[in-house]
């Protein structure tokens, strides 16, 4: 008498150290694009959501979701790219459920962060405006004016991130800053 | 013909789009500019504005990147799982899950042709004691098993304690489907067909384990021809169609 048993396909030795060994050049390659991008991440999140702390956990979380699924990228050139996107898409998200926890909690039981130094700094009653005027821009527009406002951003720079032609950035920029004019046009200092 | 003579609303569009667009006035707007006061103060509080914003952007944008934020990822890093090829273990489990499927199907197959011609050439192999195969998955969950001879025998005494228990699918199948399945399992050893089978001895099977009973053959009683002559075709007809029926 006989028994037929199925089992998976044993993994030998060689095939699990290569794929040890894979695992580690990854999170190599990984952790020199972090150093390369984190900051960039931070920066998208901070010019949504204009606080440090937010800012912050918001880029963590981005940077941990890109390494969960950095090895799906094929394409590691637009690594950058990529995250922008992510960061700028969990930045949004978590302004819209701010906002609606804003409505169900009262005041006086809301714990806001504490804001830093900076903040206070850049929270005069023009940059408030200008904070409510960006919030209200399609986000087509508001990704390439953050981008474009970042130093050592070119907008040759912002149209590879983006994957866009320069044409299409150039154009979104005027008309987002146009739209911010008409704005703030009684609110100027 | 002359060209009618343009206004400061007809210019003011021009003029905020330059400022918009931070590019230098075109000529026509700069002569205006440079004629109109108007327009020209109102020049430049759109630039003045433009550059508030910019200035407001550039803040925001660029403000200095917290110390703690790559530290931080690096920390939430090591406890991540390492990413790994995920579909490795789906393909390794369409796999086995195919071969299965596979071979039951097969064993069904050879169960309905021995059922059809084996009956007519063998009647009494009926009563044989069926080869037990366990076709096992080794997964990482319990299998959820089934035997066909419970369901072809209901009336029989239940198993169903053991077969719950144990952790793999029994398959009962009669003689000539075990010919079938050696002779699958060697073509497998000898590479001929090409599955993700692992042959495993089974050492301490008993007809007990299949819970069918063994063949009982009672003995032959011999008689003269002469005597046989003297029963009735009706009797010795119907005690073959009891017989038959038997089968």
């Amino acid at each position: 008498m006989q028994e037929l048993a199925l089992i998976q396909p044993g993994r030998s030795a060689e095939e699990e150290f290569a794929q040890e060994a894979a695992a580690v050049a990854l999170r190599r390659e990984f952790e020199e694009r972090l150093a390369e991008c984190g900051p960039l991440a931070y920066r998208v999140a901070r010019g949504v959501l204009r606080n440090s702390a937010d800012a912050e956990d918001v880029a963590q979380e981005a940077l941990l979701r890109a390494y969960r699924r950095f090895e799906r990228l094929r394409d590691r050139a637009r690594f950058r790219a990529w995250l922008v996107r992510i960061t700028f898409r969990l930045a949004i998200d978590r302004v819209r459920s701010s906002k609606r926890r804003e409505v169900r909690e009262t005041l006086w039981s809301r714990s806001a962060p504490r804001p830093s130094t900076e903040d206070i700094a850049a929270n005069s009653e023009f940059q408030t405006h200008l904070d409510r005027a960006m919030e209200e821009l399609p986000e087509k527009q508001r990704l390439v004016l953050l981008l474009a406002a970042m130093e050592g951003h070119s907008l040759e720079e912002v149209a590879e991130t983006l994957g866009l032609p320069v044409g299409t950035v150039k154009s979104r920029l005027f008309f987002a800053r146009k739209q911010l004019a008409e704005k703030l046009r009684c609110h100027r200092k | 013909m002359p060209s009618k003579m343009k206004t400061c609303e007809d210019y003011r569009v021009s003029l905020m789009d330059a400022a918009a667009s931070d590019a230098a006035p075109s000529h026509e707007l700069s002569l205006h500019l440079d004629a109109c006061l108007a327009c020209s103060r109102a020049f430049a509080e759109e630039k003045q504005l433009f550059g508030a914003i910019d200035a407001g952007l550039r803040a925001e944008t660029n403000a200095k990147v917290p110390t703690s934020l790559l530290p931080r990822v690096r920390a939430q890093l090591n406890e991540q799982p390492v990413p790994r090829h995920s579909w490795v273990p789906v393909g390794a489990v369409v796999v086995a899950a195919v071969a299965l499927l596979a071979v039951i199907v097969f064993a069904r197959g050879l169960g309905r042709e021995s059922s059809g011609v084996d009956r007519d050439m063998q009647p009494r192999a009926k009563n044989a004691p069926p080869a037990a195969i366990h076709v096992a998955s080794i997964a990482d969950g319990p299998v959820k098993t089934a035997s066909t001879t419970e369901k072809h025998n209901p009336s029989r005494p239940a198993r169903n304690a053991q077969v719950t228990q144990a952790e793999s699918l029994t398959v009962l199948i009669s003689a000539g489907q075990k010919r079938a399945i050696e002779a699958l399992v060697a073509s497998v050893r000898q590479g001929e067909a090409k599955a993700n089978i692992v042959l495993i001895e089974q050492t301490e099977a008993s007809p007990q384990d299949t819970g069918v009973a063994p063949l009982a053959i009672s003995p032959i009683e011999l008689k003269p021809l002469a005597d046989l002559s003297s029963e009735s075709p009706l009797e010795d007809g119907k005690h073959g169609v009891e017989e038959f029926e038997q089968f």
